[in-house]
């Protein structure tokens, strides 16, 4: 009686696991097939190829450096007020007759960059904005350990705020120093190009509050958009191009002491 | 086929599917939609509150001032280049008009002497020379700044 008791059990026993194992694996090979099924793949391929393709231009002959792009974008994405978080910032740069090249942004440009080296010791002095260049080979997304981060269907770079685990691994990968660490949310933080502007048909909002018309935003596909006439009038160069990321934020008069 | 290499291959057909299985429930249900990442995360990004309102909305209610500076040096100057944006814009800047001092450093964000804004269409001034201790909007309308007020 306890034998056939116990061969029964291990029969039961037998037979639901191999129920369980097989109906998991024929799940898991029928799975591939639904999206052909319903050819989902073909629909996301046509979808990407109607979306715009954004990008944004620099004009550095235009740049006073009135920060108030720093500012600005700080209101509009709840960027931390202290001075070393920004999602876009200002630099100076000062090349003096001696040859020497000096670097500065103190709080980002807000409040309007001051020349700190006297007028007679300057050979040139400009200034440079800086955000992140949305590269088509992101460095951040081939760092990111979970896919917290990934380039959009319409080329912007973002950051999934609840997937992201905070290792910080992309804001050491970005060559240009375009990210940072929220110390609120504690996750990865970057500019997105303003996406929840742009996709309801506003212009980010750096680009709304500049007063020199220093920063062109538009969607590279399309050809009459100021964007593309921009880059058709204008010589320009995206930052580091020996890196290959191949970013979609190009500079116009960008001088070679620029890093 | 031996009894331990039968048994070696079941667990390891059930250590494959109980990994399968456990992945198909933790994935967020959109991941990989459009590449290694949660599909949805897109609109996550889309909800964000705006608080520049673009001068459209500005428009609505100040058509008058729009036009006086649309008109003068500041045309490329938005609105909200010196005004502080509101959320509820059409509500709250009845409550709190975002009013703008024009105070020398305010101005001076654009107009302070700097060696690297030089030549760029933007007139720069030297503010320890030029009436120092004053308000710029005692004399000049910010909106069309060449009509000067009468001291």
């Amino acid at each position: 009686m306890g034998t056939k008791r116990k061969l029964e059990n291990r029969r039961k026993f037998f037979q639901t696991s191999a129920a369980l194992i097989g109906g998991t694996l024929m799940y898991s090979l029928i799975k591939p097939f639904e999206a052909i099924a319903e050819t989902k793949e073909k629909d996301t391929e046509d979808d990407k190829a109607n979306l715009p393709l954004w990008g944004m231009g620099v004009d550095l002959e235009s740049c006073i450096g009135c920060g108030k792009c720093v500012e600005a974008c700080k209101i509009e994405n709840d960027v931390p007020k202290e001075p070393f978080y920004f999602r876009t910032w200002v630099e100076q740069y000062t090349v003096k007759n001696d040859g020497e090249v000096k670097i500065e942004s103190p709080n980002g440009g807000i409040g309007g960059l001051k020349q700190s080296v006297p007028d007679e010791d300057i050979f040139k002095s400009f200034m440079v904005p800086k955000l992140c260049n949305h590269c088509t080979k992101a460095p951040c997304v081939q760092a990111c350990p979970v896919g917290a981060t990934f380039i959009s269907p319409d080329g912007v770079v973002l950051v999934d705020e609840t997937y992201c685990i905070g290792c910080s691994y992309c804001i050491q990968a970005c060559p240009y120093g375009a990210r940072y660490m929220n110390p609120i949310t504690k996750v990865a933080d970057k500019c997105t190009f303003c996406y929840h502007r742009i996709t309801k048909g506003l212009q980010p909002a750096c680009v709304e509050v500049c007063p020199t018309d220093a920063r062109i935003f538009g969607n590279l596909k399309d050809k009459k958009s100021d964007l593309v006439k921009f880059l058709q009038k204008n010589p320009t160069q995206v930052l580091k191009p020996h890196l290959n990321t191949h970013s979609r934020v190009f500079y116009n008069g960008l001088s070679s002491e620029v890093k | 086929m031996p009894k331990l290499i039968f048994r070696l291959f079941l667990s390891f057909v059930l250590f494959v599917s109980v990994f399968i299985f456990i992945q198909q429930h933790l994935k967020p249900a959109s991941f990989g939609k459009y590449g290694h990442y949660r599909a949805n995360s897109i609109n996550d990004n889309k909800m964000r509150t705006s608080y520049f309102k673009s001068e459209n909305k500005c428009k609505e209610c100040h058509q008058d001032v729009y036009d006086l500076k649309d008109n003068d040096v500041h045309y490329g100057v938005r609105c909200e280049s010196c005004h502080s944006p509101k959320i509820n814009a059409s509500a709250e800047c009845k409550e709190m008009p975002p009013k703008v001092e024009g105070t020398l450093k305010f101005c001076g964000q654009c107009h302070a002497m700097n060696l690297g804004r030089l030549k760029k269409g933007v007139p720069q001034l030297d503010f320890k020379e030029h009436k120092q201790g004053q308000n710029c909007i005692e004399c000049h309308n910010p909106h069309a700044p060449w009509e000067l007020k009468e001291n």
